[in-house]
């Protein structure tokens, strides 16, 4: 009997067993939390690269639509295929409920950035961190918050101001005046000039104190302090740390058609370690390794430049067999699907003046001369001219156009993507644009000032600006008396091209409108009202307990 | 031919392999007969003085596996007697130790009873003790719990738990009546026999629908149970081609939805009664013989299980506390029976698998014209474009590569979708072994289950053992192991089945040479055929055991202690070599995944009768941890992928990424069943639950119920001649829905975020990727339910009703805020939502004839879902939240047709766009004017089981439906084209009604400039299913019998036969089921099988 009692009391111990009081605690494996992961100094240095990954996806990587809003719609391409996503019809596409949710995209981007760079700022107040190090991290923080709010501000007007992490939900959030918003910028920027790092301290890619002081300049443009725009744009463009690149310099100075404004967009050649001191800030992109956003082993992930700004030689049906082969790693457009059709404006208005001198027009540069490349045509090696086009081809057209050379690499495609490499034939995964790209680069510094002087109706002063960068491109320097602002818009077209996000420009300056009814036929149902965009139905939908005023006409 | 001719060999293959193993199981078995006469033949050593006789008789059943039967009105149990018996025979043993007390003993069957000598003085003393065995007419298992009554009077008495009674009766012509839940009524005369062996034959239809029902951390006799407990009809469905134990469930019980299938071997969604939570699970907890199961259904061998309990409201859920909002669903898998004879069942079948419905792409012409209609303005002549212009060449509009150098169009006429799909089949084969000693029991089983599906290398096969043991070494004390593995096989890649719709007629997936072209129209898109044609590895083990020990205290009747110590353990392994992967340089990767819980539950239970009192405690005290963890290992860019997977090192990028996870619980419960004269009947559980996952501030809940019920046949006044039996049950409880885990933290998401300079390295970012909620908390679910349970007109109706209401409050809520926030949304407690609903389940007996037998079985719920608060703040447009309607609001826009040509639509609308009604009459198309169009929850549900017995052959037929009423149940079956550059060269699914200017009432879409709002299509999902159709026929003639079968039968069954709808698309039940490019189909099964049972 004794056995079975003892037996009873074992089973019982053995299966009962007591929790320890932490047994219960919540500790995740395989993710920081808020509590440990905003305390280090590198803890805030991984915060703040993540602004980057973010900014760059926003311009360039998000996906193959968004980050070409800032180009379709304007004064420099029409939609080769009409498609919401390339603007057709504005009705739908800046429809404050469209199903292409074209406004409400680039409000969410920006304003995870801002939300990023609140929480950098927020947090390192009370961390650990030195005095110098807090400066630090909390001037490319505001550097990012800046041109988050710079972008919001031209794109919608004025715009809720959210400074400070938040941290609950809160839905009663109201619009700022747009002055509000651009002083905040201004106050963000100064602090980022005075505390970042001047730019040949930085490694290459990183925010200094002279892209803040461009984008600085700019913000006051906006905001209407011509004085002040031209006083910041004077300190970056006198700092001896970066000039314009004047002579061949890079990874293909000795190609002898090139010429120094090629140099500037070929491979490599974009950052600070090859030469080039014009770049202020450069967006990196670095094939195949992580973070670096391009690969070759598909499309997502690459800035898809080519892909748009290509023409699609593909859809040639006469004469047959069609002279061109497609995709083809030469200047006939690489991987393009002609998308984005040059304007005539762009293409041939803004360069009559000066069509066989200025070397940015240069046919390596604004490819106007095809080769054919299908040995199987009669007309293989002979070239087929936008100009002069064999008829059959209509220009311009899907099939054929005027582009920008920059927006691709001939010749120089990873070697994963190409299928062929005795035709040159790429796989059709091709599409991204493998070059690092120009965010701000000196040559626009020029043209910020010029628009600051003609601001105080200086404009001898606005056109030794513009000049200074017509002479770097062997073009005829422009007289005082012909400086006005559509001028200093054309002269941005011949420089920055693809380059420049011309929605920001336009919209800044409240140009949009007359710019796209002027210069691009092709969106005959623009309106005015579109001079700014509708604040997100849903956005307004979300913020329950607040009034987000719409914009008016919407 | 060929393919006819494999597809041959393989059934024959198989048949041949069922025939061995049948055979070899029949010599097997074939020794039987006279099972006492056999015991009484054994040879008894044993030396034993002064002993009672009770422990004498005691020792021999221990020994010699017999078992004695007596009343201790005849023997007197205490008196001393001696046993010397060297190797004698038992029969002589007995008689020598019973003979000088004035007893002796008869034999019947298995059942050895001692009695008096002296029947005649029995008679006049007017006390006959009659003995007996009640069993299974079928399976011969004993039946413990039989009720054996006197007729005519009150006495009774019930059988032991080897389904053994002794009942004392005033005279030989006493008739005897049994009964037992789920089989029918017999009685029986007395006469001269004293023992009196009765065989009881399960009734049909009903089944075992009230019986021992699991209610949780113990069992309950079905007529007891005061809360909402279901018992699913398994026995109906076990001939149906179904792979998933959760497709047995589909629409057979009322108030638990069961979702199609389009997937093999793949689980259905499961949920009981109305959604109770906003953004919280959904989930139903499964608890499998006990222990909490994470793991899939899939794992699990249908033909392992026996029963399947369903706890629907919160006064029965409240048991399993912060878990089990969502209903708990309880599997009890087979075991064996102690005392009797190993039963060995084998059962096969081979089913077809075909889509039920003809969707399919268009073929050539229809693709060109489709083309042709996207080109309207250019194909057909204006004004009206009616009327094709003749200049119009084709070539020159399709895709590019569909026209030759010359510019004609290819001859290619290739069928992407006839490539990609087969007939598929289910092949499943089961056999178990079952029985038990005296203080034994076992089942051990083996199935193996291969199905494919209709899509190409859409595979499941599945090995799954089990084991469930259970020996009681000491008096007091049982120990068991119920254990299974299972090994599931997911090995190839199905083609992509967006891309195998998309690919056109006119290109074909081959290059000249044979090879397969990646991209055949030149474009990103991919073949489909490229991720088939890889090396893919998938393969899950599932083990599941639960080691079990039960304490039944010698000290004081009635008290036991259990614990529970269950574990799970999971491995998922996935690995893939694509030689055109990663932009056609390559791509592979393995994924390992582990899963493991324990689950240790401490049970101490009381129950006992005193007097008209009966009362059942149940105290736990438990916890459960469960950790998982996975590793991937990803390379690309491979210059030759020869080693696929096994040598990620050749390829040119190698990714690693892995995650962990680890969650804990720890919780009480205690519950108190108390009857009182048998008829009224109360429950009252309290539960509490801690969590890893509450919130710092709410680490522990509470959850309280009580229910009642009243067996109002049982009053004086309930004797009513067509009232069997009646129960009235009312409870109320609060059960839980649990947050999960990591849900009140501030996440902060890493990820390798970019690179700076040329050459550099890859640094990391990190962003806060939500918000944290220090006060997150458990959804609370409050539940009233009020049932009613009924068998009336002897027998021939009986059903249940339910009527619950209940609301939830505190819900789960990823709340909408403003993105400038930085987050789209943050996890929070807000609001309320009610759901009220009626569960109606009847069976009627509609005919009983001597040779045939007819019943039919009707389930009907209803389900009415809504918003009762949210943040205060009003509806929540853009979470699709509003008060006083359902979760499964529509808010939309109505719709009246399309913009025709010659129409000038409003400005941001083009011809052939949706005409979008302004509603709010201000002459402009806007968001505003949406309304609340219906809901997508259905009005109701109803199921039709009927169940034809004639002779030996029987067939059941089951119906279910889903119906929506004036505006349920609707469904988003939104299509639209527009003429570019994708819409011109993919593929659609063929005779989709799109407007176009000959089709000026097409139903959906079609245009070359999209308007400013483009509003959804919602349509009307109701349907009727005939989902289930068995007929088999039972062979148990006396030859089989002889060759010592206990069943053999063959089956025929057909599954999702027809579908009576006027949804367009796949199917209205399934996911994707409009006319969705990524939709599957539902599959038509046809079976036939074979069940033998030695």
């Amino acid at each position: 009997m004794k056995k079975k009692y003892i037996l009873i009391i074992l089973i019982i111990v053995t299966g009962l067993f007591s929790c320890k009081k932490n047994f219960l605690d919540e500790t995740p494996l395989d993710f920081l939390s808020g509590d440990n992961a905003y305390i280090t100094y590198s803890d805030f240095t991984t915060a703040v690269n993540d602004m980057y990954r973010v900014t760059r996806a926003e311009f360039y990587t998000k996906d193959e639509n968004y980050p070409f809003d800032y180009m379709y719609g304007c004064d420099i391409v029409y939609d080769g295929q009409p498609y919401v996503g390339r603007h057709t019809p504005m009705a739908s596409a800046y429809s404050p409920a469209g199903s292409q949710n074209i406004p409400g995209s680039h409000w969410n981007a920006f304003y995870k950035i801002i939300s990023e760079a609140n929480a950098i700022i927020d947090r390192s107040a009370n961390s650990t961190l030195t005095d110098a190090q807090k400066k630090l991290v909390a001037a490319q923080a505001k550097f990012f918050r800046a041109m988050s709010y710079r972008s919001l501000s031209y794109l919608f007007g004025g715009v809720p101001l959210v400074v400070h992490e938040v941290t609950g939900p809160k839905t009663d959030f109201t619009r700022a005046t747009k002055e509000e918003v651009l002083a905040q910028c201004i106050d963000d920027l100064k602090f980022a000039v005075a505390n970042l790092p001047s730019i040949e301290m930085v490694t290459d890619g990183q925010v200094n104190s002279q892209a803040a002081g461009h984008l600085l300049s700019e913000v006051y443009l906006a905001a209407g302090e011509f004085q002040n725009a031209a006083d910041a744009a004077t300190k970056v463009i006198s700092d001896p740390n970066v000039k314009l690149m004047t002579a061949r310099f890079g990874s293909k100075s000795s190609v002898a058609t090139g010429n120094v404004y090629w140099d500037l967009f070929q491979p490599g050649n974009q950052n600070r370690k090859s030469g080039n001191l014009e770049g202020l800030w450069v967006i990196q992109f670095e094939t195949d390794v992580p973070g670096g956003a391009s690969v070759t082993t598909g499309q997502a992930g690459n800035y898809l430049l080519e892909r748009h700004v290509g023409p699609n030689v593909s859809l040639i049906t006469k004469p047959t067999p069609n002279p061109f082969l497609w995709p083809v790693d030469d200047l006939s457009g690489g991987r393009g699907v002609g998308w984005a059709i040059s304007t005539k404006h762009f293409s041939d208005e803004i360069w009559t003046s000066d069509f066989n001198n200025d070397i940015r027009n240069a046919n390596i540069n604004f490819v106007r001369n095809f080769t054919s490349n299908n040995p199987a045509s009669p007309l293989y090696g002979t070239i087929i001219s936008t100009q002069n086009p064999p008829s059959g081809i209509t220009v311009p057209s899907r099939q054929l156009y005027a582009y920008e050379g920059k927006a691709t690499t001939p010749g120089g495609h990873p070697a994963a993507l190409i299928q062929n490499a005795s035709t040159g034939l790429l796989k059709s995964s091709a599409g991204g644009t493998y070059l690092d790209q120009y965010m701000f680069r000196l040559a626009e510094t020029y043209f910020i000032r010029a628009e600051a002087y003609l601001g105080l109706n200086n404009k001898t002063a606005a056109a030794a600006d513009i000049n200074v960068v017509r002479v770097r491109s062997k073009a005829n320097p422009i007289a005082s008396t012909d400086i006005n602002i559509d001028y200093i818009l054309d002269e941005r077209l011949r420089e920055l091209g693809y380059e420049e996000k011309r929605r920001l420009t336009l919209m800044r300056l409240g140009l949009w409108y007359d710019r796209v009814k002027r210069f691009n036929p092709y969106y005959s149902d623009a309106l005015p009202l579109y001079n700014v965009w509708p604040i997100p139905q849903a956005e307004i939908e979300r913020n329950n307990t607040g009034t987000l005023a719409q914009n008016p006409g919407y | 031919m060929k393919k006819f001719n494999s597809l041959l060999i393989k059934i024959m293959r198989i048949t041949f392999l069922q025939i061995i193993l049948t055979l070899s199981l029949c010599s097997h078995l074939l020794a039987k007969e006279t099972y006492a006469q056999e015991r009484l033949e054994q040879k008894v050593t044993l030396q034993e003085k002064n002993i009672s006789i009770a422990e004498a008789l005691k020792k021999i059943e221990k020994k010699y596996d017999v078992d004695f039967v007596y009343s201790p009105q005849i023997v007197n149990v205490s008196k001393k007697v001696d046993i010397i018996s060297d190797r004698q025979k038992l029969a002589d043993v007995l008689t020598k130790l019973l003979e000088p007390l004035g007893l002796t003993y008869e034999t019947k069957d298995d059942v050895i009873a001692i009695i008096s000598m002296h029947s005649n003085i029995s008679e006049k003393y007017e006390k006959i003790i009659i003995t007996g065995k009640v069993t299974d007419e079928e399976t011969g298992e004993p039946l413990p719990g039989t009720s054996v009554k006197v007729k005519g009077s009150n006495k009774g008495t019930f059988t032991n738990d080897k389904g053994i009674y002794t009942i004392e009766v005033q005279d030989l012509h006493t008739i005897l009546v049994f009964s037992y839940v789920g089989y029918e009524e017999q009685e029986h005369a007395v006469e001269n026999g004293r023992i009196v062996n009765i065989a009881l034959k399960q009734l049909q239809g009903i089944l075992k629908e009230v019986k021992i029902v699991s209610i949780g951390y113990g069992y309950q006799q079905k007529k007891n149970v005061t809360g909402s407990v279901a018992s699913a009809n398994l026995e109906s469905f076990r001939d149906a081609p179904n792979t998933n134990l959760a497709q047995n469930l589909q629409g057979t019980v009322p108030g638990l939805n069961v979702g199609p299938v389009t997937v093999t071997g793949s689980t259905p969604s499961i949920t009981i009664r109305g959604r109770n939570t906003i953004s919280g699970n959904q989930n139903v907890l499964i608890i499998l013989d006990g222990i909490q199961y994470n793991n899939s259904l899939s794992a699990l061998n249908p033909d392992d299980i026996a029963s399947i309990d369903i706890l629907k409201d919160a006064s029965s859920t409240a048991v399993y506390g912060a878990q089990a909002a969502n209903g708990v669903i309880l599997i009890t898998s087979r075991k064996g029976t102690n005392g009797s004879k190993p039963r060995i069942n084998f059962s096969t079948s081979y089913a077809t698998q075909t889509p039920s419905g003809n969707i399919h792409p268009m073929e050539k012409d229809e693709y060109l014209q489709h083309v042709r209609d996207l080109y309207y303005t250019k194909a057909y002549l204006a004004p009206t474009y009616t009327q094709p212009d003749p200049s119009f060449n084709i070539a020159l509009y399709v895709d590019a590569s569909q026209r030759d150098a010359s510019n004609n169009l290819v001859t290619t006429d290739f069928n992407w979708w006839k490539a990609g799909t087969k007939i598929g089949f289910i092949n499943d084969n089961q056999l178990s072994i079952s029985g038990g000693g005296d203080k034994f029991n076992y089942l051990i089983s083996g199935a193996y289950t291969n199905q494919a599906g209709y899509i190409i290398n859409d595979l499941f096969k599945r090995k799954s053992l089990r084991s469930n043991v259970e020996v009681q070494p000491l008096d007091f004390l049982k120990i068991g192991v119920q254990a299974f593995g299972s090994f599931v096989n997911l090995d190839g890649a199905e083609p992509t089945l967006a891309d195998l719709m998309q690919q056109a007629p006119l290109n074909s997936p081959y290059n000249a040479d044979g090879t397969l072209k990646p991209q055949p129209f030149n474009t990103t898109g991919t073949n489909p055929f490229l991720t088939y044609d890889t090396k893919d590895y998938e393969r899950h083990m599932y083990l599941f055991a639960n080691v079990y020990s039960q304490v039944n205290f010698p000290f004081l009747k009635g008290l036991s202690y259990r614990v529970n110590y269950g574990n799970n353990y999971r491995t998922d392994r996935h690995y893939n070599a694509n030689q055109y992967g990663a932009g056609l340089t390559g791509s592979a990767y393995k994924r390992d995944e582990q899963y493991y819980d324990y689950t240790i539950d401490n049970i101490l239970s009381f129950s006992r009768i005193f007097k008209k009192h009966s009362i059942s405690a149940t105290l736990v005290y438990g916890a459960v941890q469960r950790q998982d963890e996975a590793t991937q290992a990803t390379a690309n860019g491979f210059s030759r992928l020869t080693l696929g997977y096994n040598d990620l090192s050749q390829g040119t990028n190698q990714f690693t990424t892995s995650s962990a996870y680890s969650e804990a619980l720890n919780y009480q419960m205690a519950r108190l069943n108390y009857t009182f004269s048998g008829r009224y009947l109360a429950t009252f559980t309290v539960r509490r639950d801690g969590y890893s996952a509450f919130a710092e501030n709410n680490k522990y809940a509470v959850f309280p119920s009580a229910s009642f019920g009243w067996i109002f046949s049982d009053e004086k006044f309930g004797k009513l001649p067509w009232l069997d039996y009646g129960k009235f049950r009312v409870g109320y409880g609060v059960s839980g829905n649990q947050t999960t885990r990591y849900y009140s933290l501030d996440q902060v998401t890493t990820q390798q975020a970019y690179v700076f300079g040329d050459g550099g390295t890859t640094v990391n970012g990190q962003y806060v990727g939500t918000l944290a909620n220090p006060n997150l908390k458990w959804e609370r679910t409050f539940e009233l339910n009020a049932g009613l349970d009924f068998t009336v007109l002897n027998g021939r109706l009986n059903g249940s009703i339910d009527y619950y209401n209940r609301h939830t409050k505190d819900l789960l809520f990823q709340v909408q805020i403003p993105n400038l926030t930085g987050y789209s949304s943050i996890n929070t407690n807000v609001g309320e939502i009610s759901n009220k609903g009626l569960e109606v389940s009847l069976t009627s007996k509609n005919i009983k004839t001597k040779n045939f037998e007819w019943s039919t079985t009707v389930g009907f719920s209803r389900n009415v879902n809504k918003v009762i608060s949210l943040l205060g703040t009003g509806d929540l447009i853009s979470s699709n939240l509003f008060i006083g309607q359902s979760l499964g609001a529509v808010y939309n826009y109505h719709l009246d047709g399309i913009y025709q040509i010659g129409e000038t639509p409003p400005s941001g609308f083009y011809t052939g766009n949706l005409r979008i009604l302004d509603i709010n009459g201000d002459g402009k198309r806007t968001t505003d004017d949406r309304t609340i169009l219906g809901s997508t929850d259905p009005a109701y549900r109803f199921s039709i089981l009927n169940t034809l017995h004639y002779k030996k052959f029987s067939l059941t037929i089951f119906i279910n439906s889903i119906q929506g009423g004036a505006n349920g149940y609707l469904g988003d079956n939104t299509q639209t084209t527009r003429l570019d550059d994708n819409n011109i060269r993919w593929n659609r699914i063929s005779g989709v009604d799109f407007w176009t200017p000959l089709n000026p009432n097409g139903r959906y879409p079609m245009f070359t400039n999209a308007p400013t709002i483009s509003p959804s299509q919602y349509f009307n999902r109701s349907f009727v299913r005939l989902q289930d159709v068995t007929l088999s026929y039972r062979i148990d003639n006396k030859q089989t019998k002889r060759l010592g079968f206990k069943n053999f039968s063959v089956y025929a069954s057909g599954k999702n036969l027809y579908t009576w709808t006027k949804w367009q698309g796949w199917d209205p039940e399934t996911s994707s089921g409009g006319l969705s490019i990524n939709g599957r189909p539902l599959l038509t099964g046809y079976s036939i099988g074979l069940n033998v049972t030695l």
